[in-house]
């Protein structure tokens, strides 16, 4: 895969978007015997669910989900995969899209790597590991993660020191110092838009003091905690590695609130948090753990009983909105918090080691301004047709999962599935419509 | 040749000893031998073997509980294993590449991978193994996660000897295992669609648009199913009846289409391909049609509250929510304000989780013993929706929601939460243990409102209140549809709510067991108009890459009859339970007419009744041999030669 790519290449669809949503939209068009090239802005496939640990209701391992779908559309003869690779624009004309492509230097030749990654292990400079939102370090070039696709090395400009050390333990010769940016313009019939979704910053409320203390967490933060291969191995605080004894999860910390301009619910936050809370009290079974919440919305397939679970299981459940997050001495963290159930408190101040602010879901990729794509008042993309869901305001764009707006695994892979469909037919009618013309 | 007693008692490896010429020669023999039946337990060429095993650490799923560096240890001393390795993932990318470079290079014969549970990744590996050159089918999946590292998460030393022997099963099972290859049928390129609401429109529309032929079977006598009976759809607010239009129109104008209205599914036999179906039509002769694919999108039920949960039917001022659209819609533009039994109506009350979220001790189960214990996920906008629109149809109308927990949980669902909010609709929340009461009010007391509901409010600290209005509205939910018959037909499951189940919510999410039969909508949980036509499109992506395959092609777990040893006795054929699976068939031997049992492929699903009843031993599971079990049996009471493992096994108990 990946580098062999050239403008004649022309494939029948393009898959903006390497997550689930694109692998899943990808592999449902493969299978229809459509050739597709998926484009990655990051380094490996695999989306935001590969850095998972577990997901709700079933409590999989994410892993165990996403690796045979990352691997089935790695391998398939009809799938082309481009990561480091970022959409610059799309123009569509005639019924054709010209897909223009930005592939950033790797400065690795990935013909050559066997990803054997000894350059790792060469390399003397470690930095923060986004993959692992910062609390484990990474080398300044590395193999994304263990289970990313692909496994080649890729070369973080930003933190190399060019010591060349790299370039001397390859075994074949794969480093390039000099890689430049290439762009690419790809010619298509259909584009699906799965671009997926950002998380709005911890910061973004100031009364919450996401800045000030590091144990007011991101989701994701505790998600690589609870990982099995995560960067502890087991779930410490961030600030002085403390098991923590009671932890807090406020819901809605940057969704359904309008003075953050986010006044949609980001639909995955309650079922997520109330699966974390399954996980800690499976990890650490001495803790007290505490949901603070507007409405619990446990909607989906299996949900509702996942939360009658986790009651069951001795979870507090809390209604009532967090006002505030003071920063204590050692750490700690005190809640302000007004609750509508208990007349002689309402409003109570209580303690907790370890606080996780449930952020809202924000587009991943604005296509508005550089392809014919509308964006809706949300910022998502929009999807104005009744009777197919997954049509954009653009023909033979089409869109699936997250791009669309918040969705859980379930329903992102239900329309991929849609989106590859809608993809398909429109191809085949229009080359039903040539052979008649 | 060595016998069962000198493989216990010289253990080690000997093969790099062993003459590569006569390796040969004994595999061979040994697939020889693995193909005649009652063969010995061990075969007599572990040392031509070149066996690798691969144990995954999932992570540390399996290797906090499992010393997997041990297990890779262990295994390599049982005879035939070429190469033991652990890794973090073997079912990432990199991991299947070891598996496949490794038979490419070592020239492995056998695979070998311990981690989850086949279900997840048999698929997995055995593409590994096809990469490699290999015959996927010479591939064993141990399960030491769910089995081992999950079930002794305690007994750490316990789970890893567990680990060894389950192993140390397989690979005695894959001693005897012979190439086998995937089963190819016919595939009938059309699809029949069961149910014609929207799920299964949209289904057929997508298929025809594909190029694909459908038959559209619908009970009714009409298409468009529950969303007839909508006004608006949330959130484009669209006339429900403009979305049926579109799609109906799109059916009945593509000549791929067949559409049977009144009709019905009387019986389902046949496989993936080449199903055979009954349809029975109010208009015509019953007929059997054959599909290739089958897309079950019979819908739900609206839920019908029991004979007076909250009055309803003692009382005529209480109603469903499919009842109050209705009356929505029947009021003319110029009322004034809602009639209902004769009286205007000032106050509304909208009562969530009717017949949905119910709990154990709190709620009656339904006619059939069951808790619907699942949310109905629509109820909550639609409420919302229907609350704005009274208040802004006739803003003198009191409304009050009586609710758990708003789930606006789609895109553009809050806004209804918002309006509603800000056009004065009044919450009241209560708790599910602790549901709203209602009650008639005495007539005195009638002109406040012909009801009162008293709840318990968590939004002002459990104070109790009592709100006097004209009209209960039930927010009812949705329950399974009535196809009890399709489900025995087609051999189905349902889950715990009653709704069909799908073979996995995230890998397969509108597959079922029965392979070619897809789901579509609301047949198998609650959804909203939205994700009924994206799981309905997800149905139609799956049968449209069935047919872009000429033959269907199936696994060869299924059982075959030696034609030599069978004696025509039929005792298989009495114990089959798949109808059609295994017949009688006459056959000239040396002259004479005989019976003879044979298999077909297509409907046998491999599950072994046959085997165990036939006395002469002449029916096999291919790939599940009866000297593979015996080798298994072999393999966990051994574990591995010369590692003292009866002894732990007694430990273990």
């Amino acid at each position: 895969m990946n580098t062999k790519i050239s403008s004649d290449f022309k494939p029948d669809a393009v898959v903006v978007g390497g997550g689930i949503a694109g692998l899943q939209s990808a592999l449902d068009m493969a299978d229809q015997d459509l050739k597709v090239l998926v484009v990655e802005r990051n380094a490996s496939i695999g989306g935001h669910m590969i850095a998972l640990s577990k997901v709700f209701p079933t409590l999989d391992c994410a892993s165990c989900i996403t690796t045979p779908k990352m691997s089935a559309a790695a391998h398939h003869e009809n799938i082309q995969i481009l990561t480091n690779t970022e959409v610059q624009a799309i123009e569509s004309g005639d019924g054709v899209h010209r897909v223009k492509l930005l592939q950033k230097p790797t400065y690795v030749n990935f013909d050559k790597c066997i990803g054997c990654r000894l350059c790792e292990y060469a390399c003397d400079t470690e930095f923060r590991d986004r993959f692992e939102e910062g609390l484990g370090a990474v080398r300044a070039i590395a193999v994304p993660f263990t289970n990313a696709i692909p496994q080649k090395a890729v070369l973080d400009a930003e933190h190399c020191l060019t010591c060349g050390t790299c370039a001397r333990v390859c075994p074949t010769d794969a480093i390039e110092f000099d890689q430049k940016p290439r762009r690419l313009t790809i010619e298509t019939q259909a584009v699906i838009v799965a671009s997926g979704f950002e998380l709005n910053s911890v910061t973004l409320k100031p009364q919450y003091n996401a800045a000030r203390s590091q144990n007011v967490i991101a989701p994701m933060t505790l998600e690589r905690l609870l990982a099995p291969h995560g960067p502890y191995g087991r779930v410490l605080r961030p600030s002085d590695g403390k098991i923590p004894g009671s932890v807090a999860f406020v819901q809605c910390a940057g969704s359904r609130d309008e003075s953050i301009g986010v006044s949609y619910c980001s639909r995955v936050c309650c079922m997520y948090a109330i699966k974390q809370a399954m996980l800690l009290s499976g990890a650490l079974p001495l803790a007290d753990i505490t949901i603070y919440y507007m409405d619990i919305r446990a909607f989906g397939k299996g949900y509702e009983q996942f939360f009658q679970n986790a009651k069951a299981m001795g979870i507090n459940f809390v209604r009532g909105k967090v006002a505030r997050i003071d920063p204590l001495q050692g750490g700690d963290l005190r809640l302000h918090v007004e609750t509508t159930e208990d007349a002689e408190n309402p409003m109570q101040e209580r303690v907790h080691d370890l606080v996780v602010l449930a952020q809202g879901m924000i587009p991943g990729w604005n296509p508005a301004q550089i392809s014919p794509v509308a964006c809706a008042t949300d910022g998502f993309v929009a999807t104005p047709s009744l009777t197919a869901p997954t049509a954009t305001t653009a023909p033979g764009i089409f869109t699936a999962g997250t791009a669309a707006g918040p969705k859980d695994i379930v329903d992102t892979i239900a329309e991929a599935g849609a989106a590859a469909m809608q993809a398909c037919q429109y191809l085949y009618q229009k080359r039903e419509a040539a052979l008649v013309g | 040749m060595s016998t069962q007693n000198e493989f216990r008692e010289e253990p080690g490896c000997e093969v790099e000893q062993d003459d590569p010429a006569r390796s040969e020669a004994q595999i061979a023999a040994g697939q020889r031998a693995a193909v005649a039946p009652n063969s010995s337990t061990y075969g007599s060429d572990d040392a031509a073997l070149k066996i690798g095993v691969y144990i995954c650490r999932c992570g540390g799923n399996i290797s906090d509980v499992v010393d997997v560096e041990q297990v890779a240890e262990t295994v390599k001393l049982i005879p035939g294993v070429a190469t033991a390795k652990v890794h973090t993932f073997v079912c990432s990318d990199p991991g299947q590449h070891t598996i496949s470079d490794d038979i490419l290079k070592e020239n492995l014969d056998r695979v070998v991978v311990a981690s989850c549970s086949p279900f997840l990744h048999e698929q997995t590996f055995r593409g590994a193994v096809a990469r490699g050159g290999l015959n996927p089918y010479l591939y064993e999946h141990v399960n030491i996660r769910e089995q081992a590292s999950w079930a002794h998460k305690h007994d750490p030393a316990g789970a890893t000897s567990k680990a060894i022997r389950m192993i140390a099963a397989a690979i005695g099972k894959l001693r005897h295992a012979v190439p086998l290859e995937q089963i190819k049928l016919p595939n009938h390129r059309r699809a029949l669609v069961i149910g014609g609401g929207i799920a299964g429109l949209k289904a057929a529309s997508d298929l025809a648009a594909r190029g694909i032929r459908v038959l559209l079977v619908e009970k009714s006598g009409e298409l468009g199913g529950h969303l007839n009976e909508r006004g608006r759809v949330y959130p484009s607010e669209q006339d429900a009846a403009k979305l049926v239009a579109e799609l109906a129109q799109r059916v009945n104008r593509d000549a791929r289409i067949e559409v049977r209205l009144s009709s019905q599914i009387k019986a389902v036999s046949g496989f993936i391909g080449n199903f055979k179906v009954q349809v029975e039509s109010e208009s015509a002769l019953p007929s059997e049609v054959t599909a290739g694919a089958i897309i079950v999108a019979t819908g739900f039920r609206c839920y019908q509250p029991q004979e007076n949960e909250f009055l309803y039917r003692m009382d005529p001022c209480v109603l469903t929510l499919p009842d109050f659209i209705q009356l929505m819609r029947s009021t003319p533009d110029s009322a004034r304000h809602l009639t209902v039994n004769g009286r205007a109506v000032n106050n509304i009350a909208f009562l969530h989780c009717v017949g949905s979220r119910q709990l154990d001790g709190v709620h009656e189960p339904q006619t059939d013993g069951r808790l619907n214990t699942y949310c109905s996920r629509t109820c909550c906008t639609t409420i919302l929706q229907q609350a704005l629109a009274v208040r802004r149809r006739f803003n003198k109308t009191g409304v009050y929601s009586f609710y758990q927990d708003i789930r606006t949980y789609g895109r553009g669902e809050e806004n209804y939460y918002i309006e509603a909010s800000k056009a004065g609709v009044v919450f009241f929340r209560y708790n599910g243990e602790e549901p709203p009461k209602a009650e008639a009010t005495p007539r005195e007391h009638a002109r406040r409102g012909a009801l009162s509901i008293t709840v318990k409010d968590t939004l002002t600290w459990n104070e109790e209140l009592t709100v006097p209005v004209d009209l209960l509205v039930l927010g009812t939910g949705m329950i399974p549809g009535d196809i009890a018959d399709l489900i025995e037909q087609m051999k189905l499951a349902t889950g715990e709510d009653g709704f069909l189940q799908e073979v996995h919510p995230k890998l397969r999410p509108v597959e079922v067991a029965v392979n070619g039969v897809l789901l579509a909508g609301t047949a198998q949980g609650p959804m909203n108009i939205q994700e009924t036509l994206s799981a309905a499109g997800a149905a139609a992506a799956k049968a449209a890459a069935m047919f872009a395959k000429e033959e269907v092609e199936l696994n060869p777990f299924v059982a075959e009859v030696d034609q030599d040893a069978c004696c025509g006795e039929a005792q298989c054929v009495t114990q089959c339970v798949y109808e059609g699976a295994l017949r009688l068939v006459t056959r000239e031997v040396n002259g004479e007419l005989v019976e003879r049992a044979e298999v077909n492929a297509g409907l046998c699903v491999g599950c072994g009744a046959c085997v165990a009843v036939c006395p002469q031993r002449a029916i096999q599971l291919n790939g599940w041999r009866l000297d593979q079990f015996d080798a298994m049996v072999d393999g966990i009471a051994d574990g591995v030669p010369g590692q003292n493992c009866a002894q732990e096994l007694v430990q273990i108990g």
